[in-house]
């Protein structure tokens, strides 16, 4: 007979060292939000900058 | 043509990602379908498959912090410096998952969520503290050479206290029958399948956390990449 507290402790962890991994994931997705609008930013600058030397 | 085989080719993070993601379903199949439960424990010991690696994955973390630091500290090399902030970052986060899977552990072992009488619980809270406060030290000072240097510093000085940790283990031998010892002078503590359990376990979580050092690290070059160029286009940082 496997006790109920002991199978809900090893969920919880198991499942929480998923969810950090989850999250991990969820925060590098931002930064590459972010990084691509910089990215959107400078290809802007760069156009501009390009239609004012023409 | 360099471009054209270096993209044929996958990168060591996108080998480390392959190796993680094959070793961690195996690693779960051997806890949940392999391995039998502890004699003394019961049900709750499978916990020690992800808690120990995790703890161990931690103390790698934090000692290539500081080996990348110290290699900081004798060639003022601006991307050690990077080298040696992103697995402290990491370790943070694995020291934080230690706490955590470690005290739902003892819950269901001990009936206590924490036990200040253990000398080998204590000793990791104060590593995992003092390498938290590095963030303070770090994101005080003006980034530059100045902040490279103290946080390089204050890393090499906190891998100091992981021996005390070891030191705290082998006192707890004698003194604290309470904590589980998982390795002692004659090897490993359990027999052969818990022992391959875990192997596979701690594999898998260190290619998880290679993994995951590469990418941040990969990241956070691209970042100060794009600041770079977003300066020489004439556009603000």
């Amino acid at each position: 007979m496997i006790d109920e507290f002991a199978v809900k402790s090893v969920a919880a962890v198991y499942g929480l060292a998923w969810v950090v991994t989850l999250a991990y994931i969820g925060i590098l997705n931002a930064k590459m939000g972010r990084m691509e609008r910089q990215l959107d930013e400078i290809a802007a600058l760069m156009e501009r900058r390009a239609a004012s030397d023409a | 043509m360099a471009t054209a085989s270096r993209s044929a080719r996958p990168d060591t993070g996108t080998l480390f990602a392959i190796a993680a993601a094959v070793l961690m379903p195996v690693a779960l199949g051997l806890i949940f379908f392999y391995v039998p439960s502890d004699a003394d424990q019961g049900y709750s010991q499978r916990i020690f498959y992800f808690h120990v690696p995790i703890a161990l994955t931690t103390y790698t973390l934090f000692g290539v912090s500081a080996v990348n630091a110290f290699r900081y500290l004798m060639s003022k090399d601006e991307s050690l410096d990077l080298k040696s902030y992103v697995p402290m970052h990491l370790g943070v986060i694995f020291g934080t998952l230690t706490l955590i899977t470690g005290s739902i552990w003892a819950k269901a072992s001990w009936g206590v969520w924490w036990y200040w009488g253990s000398k080998q619980l204590t000793t990791f809270l104060i590593i995992f503290l003092f390498n938290c406060a590095y963030f303070m030290l770090r994101f005080s000072i003006e980034p530059g050479e100045r902040r490279a240097t103290f946080s390089a510093v204050y890393a090499v000085l906190g891998v100091g206290l992981i021996p005390l940790s070891v030191i705290g283990v082998h006192v707890a031998q004698t003194n604290d029958l309470i904590h589980p010892i998982t390795f002692n002078e004659n090897g490993a503590n359990m027999d052969g399948s818990m022992f391959l359990t875990f192997l596979v376990a701690l594999a898998a979580m260190i290619s998880l956390s290679v993994t995951m050092y590469l990418i941040e690290l990969r990241g956070k070059r691209i970042d100060d990449r794009l600041r770079a160029i977003r300066r020489l286009a004439g556009g603000e940082a």
